[in-house]
């Protein structure tokens, strides 16, 4: 039996993602058991989804303790520590990072590959929903899935065109996804922000992992109105000496700012891994 | 009635500690800090599950869902026998737990004008388990509960009219607001902090989730329902003086506010127009209502 666990971000799929695996198993004549771990409902928030792959019948009914495989949605979740918890010894991570698997910064006893799913999911379906690409990525270093049964899959899921767009989404990925290393980077035992699942009523220390894009503050065109820092859910936004400043630990990367400034003094880029 | 502000006289205290664990771009996270702004910290907020917003910088307490209004008369009657009558007390709540599940608390509260305000971070559905309809939902609109398919274009039934059914109790103040306009917002409840007795306000706090729109559109929603008709912006004293404190012109078409939103993605064009018609015909009598500033019943 191969365990697998899958993490992302609430609005990334990942639930969605771990679905469509279990159904190209299926395709294939395999047992597949998909869990969801479901809280309350969190965009942006960390989530994470269990799989289960086998040849024959799967009894187990528990969440994912000892994966032999992890798969990452989110290039800021990847950094973390915390998604190597209780990853069998010579396991597997395959991550959404945007650089080649020698940088990736977490090391130990495990392999690793990594694609830029990000970009991918910008391109194919102009929203940084990582879902399907990252299967991609699954598919062709696994090859525990065909590539065609995914497709299939989605196709069943999603027709039409968006359907057709995650699909060259999924290819994209296939294409890129370089062959897995021996981990080479660091080892970090403390997660500075955190536990990576469990429900997050009150206070988390740190959003900043949560934006695809920041906002970036171009003061020679901000009139100072004051209208970025009052529309701001997070309260991110300081007001201090007539401008407005960022606390970007706060800041979740909803782009409210960046839309409502009225000189476009508010840039969108993406965030740098 | 509450006296017109510039974004510059809003104070500039947070009583919100952030992050906190809303989604991206939350309308109801925003509503929390705005109404906070203005209730300063002399207040005791009281919670019932919900969407979690932002946590305040006040004493907090939570209850049961459909206890809300006891809660509040429970914890004002407490102040009152220790002196403590400066003290705001304040149900910060969702539109499940005062249209549906806590109606009847509140309307309790309500008739024995209590001295609490409740403020709703009316979001159309139960989004903490999900979206499911509530009684605050629009006709049509699409929840998990009302889906849209071969025997379903949504639900079924109109929103109930839940800042009219408070202002019939005769109560000292109701007001209706949204996060797009947060002067408006801050200068009705500073004004409603005055006034003792029994304060309602409805503020409508768009969910990027259960909407289904990209975060960063939260504010140009929330606009769109006020520019539209389909969130009219007044406030209503003693159940009787009535005045709108938003009007212009001319209402922007239903059609652009729908347009931006997932769970209308549905609609027909002669559905959107029956949509428009019952704007349409409500705009023009809260107009007249506005005309001779009373509210005739
Ligand atoms: S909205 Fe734009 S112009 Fe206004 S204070 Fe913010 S950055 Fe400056
Ligand atoms: S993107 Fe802008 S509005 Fe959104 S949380 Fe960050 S600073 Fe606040
Ligand atoms: S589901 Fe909606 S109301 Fe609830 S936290 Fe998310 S955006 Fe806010």
């Amino acid at each position: 039996m191969i365990e697998i666990r899958l993490h992302g971000r609430g609005g990334q799929g990942a639930v969605t993602a771990n679905e469509i695996l279990a159904e190209a198993a299926y395709y294939e004549g395999k047992y597949a058991q998909a869990i969801p771990m479901y809280g309350t409902e969190r965009r942006g928030a960390p989530v994470t989804a269990f799989l289960r792959l086998d040849e024959v019948r799967v009894r187990e009914r528990d969440l994912v303790h000892n994966p032999d495989i992890v798969v990452v949605l989110d290039p800021a979740i990847a950094q973390r520590p915390s998604i190597l918890e209780g990853l069998k010894a010579g396991g597997l991570v395959i991550a959404n990072y945007p650089h080649p698997p020698e940088r990736f910064p977490l090391g130990g006893n495990f392999r690793v590959t990594t694609v830029d799913a990000t970009a991918i999911a910008l391109e194919t379906l102009k929203r940084p929903i990582t879902n399907t690409a990252i299967l991609g990525a699954f598919s062709k270093v696994t090859g525990l899935v065909k590539v065609e049964s995914i497709e299939k899959a989605i196709l069943h899921r999603f027709p039409g065109t968006l359907g057709e767009m995650n699909v060259k989404a999924v290819r994209m990925a296939f294409e890129r996804t370089p062959a897995p290393i021996q981990a080479v980077g660091g080892v970090k035992e403390k997660d500075e922000e955190g536990p990576l699942s469990g429900s997050g009523y009150g206070l988390i220390r740190s959003a900043a992992g949560w934006r695809t894009f920041r906002p970036v503050w171009n003061y020679e065109k901000c009139t100072g109105c004051r209208i970025c820092w009052i529309f701001c859910p997070d309260n991110a936004i300081g007001w201090g000496e007539e401008r407005p400043t960022v606390d970007y630990r706060k800041c979740k990367g909803c782009g409210i700012c960046v839309n409502e400034c009225p000189t476009k003094a508010v840039e969108f880029k993406r965030e740098e891994i | 009635m509450s006296e017109r502000i510039t974004i510059k006289q809003i104070p500039l205290e947070e009583l919100v500690i952030t992050p906190g664990s809303a989604c991206q771009g939350c309308g109801a996270a925003l509503a929390a800090r705005l109404a906070f702004k203005a209730l300063g910290p002399n207040t005791i907020r009281h919670s019932i599950p919900a969407c979690p917003d932002n946590v305040t910088r006040t004493p907090t307490s939570g209850g049961e869902f459909e206890a809300g209004g006891d809660h509040v008369t429970g914890t004002w009657r407490a102040l009152k026998a220790l002196g403590r009558e400066d003290v705001q007390v304040v149900g910060f709540y969702g539109d499940g737990g005062v249209y549906d599940i806590g109606f009847q608390s509140i309307s309790g509260a309500a008739i024995r004008n209590e001295n609490v305000f409740i403020i709703c971070k009316n979001n159309e559905a139960y989004m903490n388990t999900g979206g499911q309809v509530s009684g605050a939902t629009p006709q049509l609109a699409m929840t998990t509960t009302t889906p849209v398919g071969p025997m379903s274009r949504g639900k079924p039934n109109s929103r109930k009219n839940t800042p009219m059914i408070f202002a019939m109790h005769g109560v000292p103040y109701v007001a209706t607001a949204s996060v797009a306009f947060p002067t408006d917002l801050i200068a009705k409840i500073q004004y409603g902090k005055g006034i003792k007795g029994f304060k309602f306000l409805d503020i409508l706090s768009p969910c990027p989730t259960g909407w289904r729109f990209e975060p960063n559109k939260t504010i140009e929603v929330a606009r769109l329902a006020v520019q539209t008709g389909f969130w009219p912006l007044y406030e209503i004293i003693d159940g009787r003086k009535f005045r709108l404190t938003y009007k212009p012109r001319e209402l922007k078409p239903v059609a652009e506010y729908l347009k931006l939103q997932g769970r209308f993605r549905h609609l027909t064009e002669e559905e959107i127009k029956e949509i428009q018609r019952d704007i349409t015909d409500y705009w023009e009598r809260l107009l007249k209502l506005d005309e001779i500033g009373e509210i005739l019943l």
